[in-house]
């Protein structure tokens, strides 16, 4: 059985040059079915309306097994080389693209790579490594077998900081995200980080970070006061926040790396609200309440100047995602009746009609806010409910206006969605019997896992990759 | 008052030792009679004193009581119905309260602070707390009151009064908060401080 599915996917990578292209001939066979048991599907439904997809009854593509061989190298101690093995076993098996085989504790056959002997346990590819030292600095020597064509795909040598250095597990994370994109062409999303807020040991609400595998987390804000709203800049740099923390509320810029904050002063009456950066970087655009009327402006943050109304009316508009050209922008809006807030698409430069994506249908209420937009252009995702049930996040095909939702949390209460840079996953704040935390949900096969539980997360906002931008060397 | 309790014991005591005695004492001198004023004027004129202390501190406190309710009337919360940011009839009463108190004092001013309950997103709730702010702030612009003595402000649904998960903490947790910002030693007791 799982063999017969195994050749069968040799021929497809065979056929197709690429496990990536062979996914896209799954999503293609996937939406035939979904065609077939979409009756069945809405059937099942009683929370949202519309026409609702469910993993369930999703054809989950084949998935690659994937090995790692033990690390070796005794550069720096006998320690080293086990803890970046860990850390990029973890990374790969958080990435939920591959079937992850148990680690094997000794590498089969001492120095050469015995093929037939992973092609035997199952494995499509092989990951091995070895610690080495050049001078004072570290160096990983990784390589990439495909264990199905019997060769090294990938060989590069990655300089690594000190094990005792800060940035030492982000360097290992960038590293996997090679490994996922060495494999699948696509990219990874270890090398980054969330930012969110909760409330302090001192009882204020200040600004956190933690590493995409819940690592390291660590408080970025020490203003007791209350703030929140974090968005990062497109270079994963600065965050753009609320923050209470002068007195009036204010959107703050934060430059990570010295913490150093300021104030943008826009000389307007009215609350700032979820600020967020356009993808160029230089413009943050946000809402404004100012009296019974509020709407969306953008500030030019480089320049420091000039106010800019994108939207306005008797209404609120607010948590405004830009579509990664920057040609568009999500936002949520009660236009349509004070409780029943909907997510709407429009053209950033203004004058375009705002269009539907969340699913309301006439009378029917339905609350749905806190868009967030796929690095990938063609969806939104944002969390509601449907009269008084639970709240589950979604995702919407922008093109499909509504008509077509992704629910992916079916436990407890879910809120505020926010796009992994792989543009795969999802990072939310979950409601469980025993509280709350913070969760990663993957979109293609439904799979969630907790970053950090038994906390009280609000408003996350992931990072872009934080990979340095410097290349390992290649050598093949 | 101790003074005369003892001489009257002790002519008392003197009188009974008189009375079974043999022997016929002469009659003991009679108290001297105080000149000058009165003692029973004194008493009257510091009783008088007294009571007008008296009166004036109950007068003081009753002011200050006024005072303090009238403190209390501005800082009163509103409450709200869920995901609504309309002034609900039982808050009418409280805002009009404040409105008299506002009129009596114009040096005042206040600060709405809009909440929400946890339900719904902490950004929708911060519209949400910010509709429910300027709610109150056009009930008083309403009323005829400067717009520029009132300053809106929400915290959404980040800082509740009550922690618990349920319909009682959540309906006292979408309300509206007063902060007095300026005038605080200036508060007038509305009707002429009667």
């Amino acid at each position: 059985m799982r063999k017969g599915v195994r050749i069968a996917n040799k021929v497809g990578r065979v056929n197709r040059g690429g496990v990536g292209r062979a996914l896209g001939g799954g999503t293609a066979l996937l939406m035939v079915l979904l065609s077939a048991t979409a009756g069945r599907a809405a059937a099942q439904v009683d929370t949202i309306p519309g026409a609702v997809r469910h993993l369930g009854v999703v054809y989950e593509s084949y998935v690659p097994t994937l090995a790692i061989s033990p690390f070796t190298g005794r550069f720096g101690g006998l320690t080293v080389a086990p803890r970046v093995e860990a850390v990029i076993a973890r990374d790969l098996r958080y990435s939920d693209r591959f079937e992850m085989m148990d680690s094997i504790p000794l590498a089969p056959g001492g120095g050469a790579v015995d093929y037939g002997l992973w092609d035997q346990f199952g494995a499509d590819w092989l990951v091995t490594g070895q610690v080495e030292g050049l001078g004072n600095r570290f160096v990983l020597v990784l390589e990439l077998h495909d264990v199905v064509f019997s060769e090294v795909k990938e060989r590069a040598r990655f300089s690594l900081p000190r094990p005792d250095a800060e940035d030492f597990r982000m360097a290992i994370h960038a590293i996997s995200d090679d490994v996922v994109r060495w494999i699948t062409g696509e990219p990874g999303m270890a090398a980054s980080r969330i930012c969110f807020s909760m409330e302090s040991a001192a009882g204020s609400q200040e600004l956190y970070v933690v590493d995409s595998d819940g690592e390291n987390l660590r408080r970025l804000t020490n203003f007791n006061s209350l703030t929140m709203s974090c968005s990062w800049s497109p270079d994963g740099s600065r965050l753009a926040f609320l923050s209470f923390a002068s007195g009036d509320p204010a959107i703050h810029e934060m430059e990570i790396a010295t913490s150093q904050t300021r104030v943008l002063e826009f000389n307007r009456d009215g609350q700032p609200m979820t600020p967020v950066y356009h993808p160029n970087g230089e413009e943050i655009i946000f809402s404004l309440a100012d009296g019974a009327e509020s709407g969306l402006f953008s500030w030019r943050v480089r320049e420091d100047c000039c106010l800019w109304r994108l939207t306005a009316g008797r209404w609120n508009d607010l948590s405004p995602s830009f579509s990664p050209d920057g040609r568009r922008l999500a936002f949520n809006s009660n236009r349509l009746g004070v409780a029943i807030p909907q997510i709407y698409v429009m053209p950033a430069e203004s004058g375009g009609r705002p269009d539907l994506v969340s699913p309301y249908l006439y009378g029917q209420g339905g609350y749905y806010t806190s868009p967030d937009w796929a690095p990938s252009g063609d969806r939104v995702a944002f969390h509601g409910r449907y009269r008084r049930g639970s709240y589950h996040i979604l995702i919407a095909d922008v093109a499909a206006q509504g008509q077509r939702l992704l629910q992916l949390t079916y436990e407890g209460n879910n809120e505020d969605p926010s796009w992994a840079p792989d543009g795969r996953h999802l990072v939310f704040v979950g409601e469980r019997d025993w509280g709350f935390g913070l969760f990663v949900v993957d979109t293609v096969s439904g799979r969630i896992r907790p970053v950090l539980s038994g906390v009280r997360p609000r408003v996350p906002d992931w990072s872009p990759s934080l990979a340095s931008t410097e290349p390992p060397t290649r050598e093949n | 008052m101790l003074h005369r309790g003892l001489i009257i014991s002790v002519v008392a005591a003197g009188l009974f030792v008189a009375s079974c005695g043999q022997e016929e004492l002469p009659p003991p001198p009679p108290p001297p009679v105080e000149e000058g004023p009165n003692q029973d004027s004194i008493d009257a004129a510091r009783r008088a004193a007294e009571e007008a202390a008296r009166r004036a501190a109950e007068e003081e406190a009753r002011r200050a009581a006024a005072l303090e309710a009238a403190r209390e009337a501005l800082t009163a919360m509103v409450f709200f119905d869920f995901d609504m940011a309309e002034i609900r009839s039982d808050a009418e009463g409280v805002l009009q309260r404040k409105v008299d108190v506002l009129r009596a004092s114009p040096a005042v001013q206040l600060r709405i602070e809009g909440h929400a309950d946890e339900r719904g997103s902490s950004e929708y709730n911060l519209a949400l707390g910010s509709r429910r702010a300027e709610a109150v702030r056009q009930f008083f612009v309403n009323a005829g009151l400067a717009e520029s003595r009132f300053d809106v402000r929400s915290y959404g649904e980040e800082q509740p009064r009550e922690m618990s998960s349920n319909e009682q903490s959540w309906a006292q947790n979408r309300r509206d908060e007063f902060v007095i910002t300026a005038g605080g030693n200036q508060i007038q007791v509305p009707g002429g401080g009667q």
